[in-house]
């Protein structure tokens, strides 16, 4: 189905209730944010501490093959739960009410190789205020990828179905140099000197990375190194695959809209909203996949209110969705396997020239909106 | 140095501070990576509605002056909230702090801390405060009402061990049973001759021997005080308490200083304020009521910023003081260490950014 027969266009007036409604939905949630969000963040806390340390200390036992799977699957949990759950959603500064300050949003410094300074530039402001426009988000297809019609085909991308498998396997990586932009150092729009300069703190944390997971804690095990090395490697792949399918799953169903930079003109806030709703998916599930997602299965939400508890986004989901429903507007949701199956048909598609079908306006044109 | 530079990178990849502290915690110990932490070894009913906490701080804790105060903070329902309160005792030996708190009606912190059992912990800020007894001869007249004892009790208490200092304490209170430190009081003026003792209660009906049953005035003053010339007066209360005493005392004494505890008023729109900015050390006039980051860029400064539109989060940055609000909820944003998102955040009285 298309976005036109999914979706209806929406006159001026009808973007403000919709931008009202949903700023009420709010209001009433963050006026409940308090001692119970405290506590569950505190625990997801506790979580990802005692998990990294069981892994760990398994991992040092890693010649037993039983001691080494488990090893391996609780660090891989434990950093997926870091990254997702506690690391992002703290990054974008929902839990800055606390004033604790471990989990102040512009200082919290994740387990990955990348910084959280620049994902605090490239995610927070850039993706979240300019989702899915064009020439402005660069998390679509991060420089690599084709994944909608309106990117322009090259015959590079004949070969991303194989590179989209790297860059899952390495995502940390990617996410680590996303601000460096390297296409500007080939197209000759940034300087070496330029680059080096941004590398700098990167690489700090990137030796950091490394030195801890496969110097120190090898090292740690003495005889064991090698399993030990092998266990964080395979648990800092985990942590690849999982986040990547998560973020794809977020803004690459078949249903996600991509927008021209003309959208941003004098944007109402109804227009932003309308404009998050329809650039993002969801994943249905079970709680435990909410937690494992750091609650991005409910990216929907997370769009609308990226600064409100993540955990409140099952809270609000049936009112968003009703809201959705009484405004006409597609509440793009399914199942994981659904979601991520139309990823990987618009990764293996786009591929391929293709040429992209009539776009759906978010706004009505003003003679019918009268 | 304890450990050689490449062991020691290796030891920092792995703890940081959110770690350490998680652990240190997690096997009772107050230590942490960076911060003061202290835990309450100790809880005495001091007066009506008042309660003095002993603290033992961790080995971050650099030490104090007596008459100064410190930040302390503490979770109340899963949020920190920070308050300012006065060491009650000079520095001891075994480096424990005695801090007395008033429980204010409505007071969240003060309620939350008359509470607090020995084996809680609370963090603690630098001591500061400039309402020091210089070493070296010197005659004092202390002026203390309500909780404004506090840092006048630790400054009474530092007379035995300045020789060449002598004070005269006069302490106002409602009724008697609010009175803090009394017995102790007495039993110091009672050792100590350097130190007269007078209490004042404005609205008890009896009166013991020694003790005023008025307010602060000239007479009083000429009374306690006949040589004002000669004295330095340390006034701590209420703003009309302190002012009062500062209308009485400012130009006749050999020196005044007054510290009143005030909770700050909001200003209307568009009356002009002054923002503070910490970092960067400079002071600005902005009009209350608007969006602070346009207010600041219009006078030059670049303060990071995003999306200006209250969702990026890049703009935040913390209110060390004053009153501000949220443009978008309407809500009034006071407590000391909050975010606040300039881009949709303004002023509603003077206030000191971490900016």
């Amino acid at each position: 189905m298309t976005s036109a027969a999914l979706n209806r266009p929406l006159s001026v007036a009808e973007l403000d209730a919709f931008g009202a409604e949903l700023d009420a939905l709010r209001a009433r949630t963050m006026a409940q944010v308090g001692a119970e969000d405290a506590r569950y963040i505190r625990r997801i806390v506790a979580t990802v501490r005692y998990t990294e340390a069981a892994g760990r200390a398994l991992l040092f036992f890693g010649a037993l093959p039983p001691a080494w799977v488990l090893g391996t699957l609780l660090l891989g949990l434990s950093k997926i739960l870091e990254n997702m759950e506690l690391g992002h959603n703290v990054m974008h500064g929902q839990y800055d009410w606390m004033r604790d300050p471990h989990l102040h949003g512009k200082t919290y410094e994740w387990d990955i190789v990348g910084t959280s300074d620049n994902w605090r530039y490239t995610h927070n402001y850039k993706h979240h205020t300019y989702t899915n426009v064009r020439g402005m988000d660069d998390d679509i297809g991060y420089g690599l990828l084709r994944l909608f019609p309106e990117q322009r085909w090259r015959p590079f991308y004949l070969f991303q179905p194989l590179i989209a498998v790297i860059f899952a396997l390495l995502f940390q990586w990617g996410v680590a140099i996303q601000r460096l932009e390297l296409g500007k150092v080939f197209s000759g729009r940034k300087t070496k000197a330029e680059l080096r300069e941004e590398f700098r703190p990167v690489g700090r944390k990137m030796r950091r990375q490394l030195l801890k997971d496969y110097v120190l804690f090898p090292l740690l095990a003495g005889p064991f190194f090698l399993p030990v090395l092998l266990g964080n490697l395979v648990a800092n792949g985990m942590r690849n695959l999982w986040t990547y399918a998560v973020i794809f799953c977020g803004h690459f169903t078949a249903d996600a809209e991509t927008f021209p930079k003309s959208v941003l003109q004098n944007e109402s806030r109804g227009h932003w909203y309308l404009r998050q709703l329809r650039g993002s998916s969801n994943l249905s599930g079970g709680r435990l996949l909410h937690i494992m997602t750091g609650n991005l299965s409910h990216q929907i939400e997370h769009h609308l209110y990226p600064d409100m508890p993540a955990r409140r986004y099952a809270q609000v989901a049936p009112e968003v969705r009703a809201i959705c429903a009484r405004y006409g507007q597609n509440y793009n949701t399914g199942s994981m396997w659904s979601q991520f199956g139309q990823v990987i048909w618009r990764i293996l598609r786009h591929a391929l020239p293709s040429r992209p079908g009539k776009a759906a306006p978010l706004v009505a044109p003003v003679a019918e909106a009268v | 140095m304890s450990l050689s530079p490449a062991p020691h990178r290796l030891l920092r990849a792995a703890v940081t501070a959110p770690v350490f502290d998680f652990w240190s915690r997690q096997f009772g110990s107050i230590q942490a990576w960076d911060r003061c932490l202290a835990r309450v070894v100790g809880r005495r009913e001091e007066a009506r509605g008042a309660v003095t906490l002993t603290l033992q701080p961790n080995r971050r804790f650099r030490g104090f002056a007596p008459g100064q105060h410190v930040n302390l903070t503490a979770e109340v329902d899963g949020v920190r909230l920070t308050r300012s309160y006065s060491f009650t005792q000079p520095p001891r030996a075994d480096g424990r702090l005695r801090i007395t708190v008033k429980q204010v009606q409505g007071g969240r912190l003060s309620t939350a801390l008359c509470a607090l059992r020995p084996g809680a912990v609370v963090e603690l800020g630098e001591p500061y405060g400039g309402m020091t007894l210089p070493q070296g001869p010197g005659r004092y007249l202390f002026l203390a009402a309500g909780s404004g004892i506090t840092p006048l009790m630790s400054l009474s208490l530092a007379l035995e061990q300045n020789p060449q200092a002598e004070a005269t304490l006069v302490y106002w209170a409602q009724h008697r049973d609010e009175l803090c430190f009394a017995e102790e009081l007495r039993t110091l003026a009672a050792r100590q001759p350097r130190l007269r003792l007078h209490f004042a209660l404005t609205r008890e009906p009896l009166r013991l021997a020694g003790e005023f049953g008025r307010r602060l005035d000239a007479a009083l003053l000429d009374e306690v005080a006949p040589e004002l010339a000669a004295v330095q007066v340390f006034a701590c209360g209420p703003r009309g308490f302190v002012e009062q005493a500062r209308a009485l005392a400012q130009g006749r004494a050999q020196r005044f200083h007054g510290e009143a505890f005030t909770p700050p008023e909001a200003a209307g729109g568009g009356a002009p304020v002054r923002v503070q900015l910490r970092r960067s050390g400079q002071t600005l006039e902005v009009p209350a009521g608007t969006p602070l980051l346009p207010a600041l860029e219009a006078q030059g400064l670049r303060p990071d910023s995003g999306c200006r539109m209250g969702l990026c989060n890049t703009c935040a940055c913390r209110l060390v003081e004053g009153v501000g609000q949220n443009l978008d909820s309407g809500e009034t944003i006071a407590e000391p260490g909050s975010e606040l998102r300039i881009c949709i955040s303004a002023a509603r009285s003077d206030l000191t950014l971490d900016l």
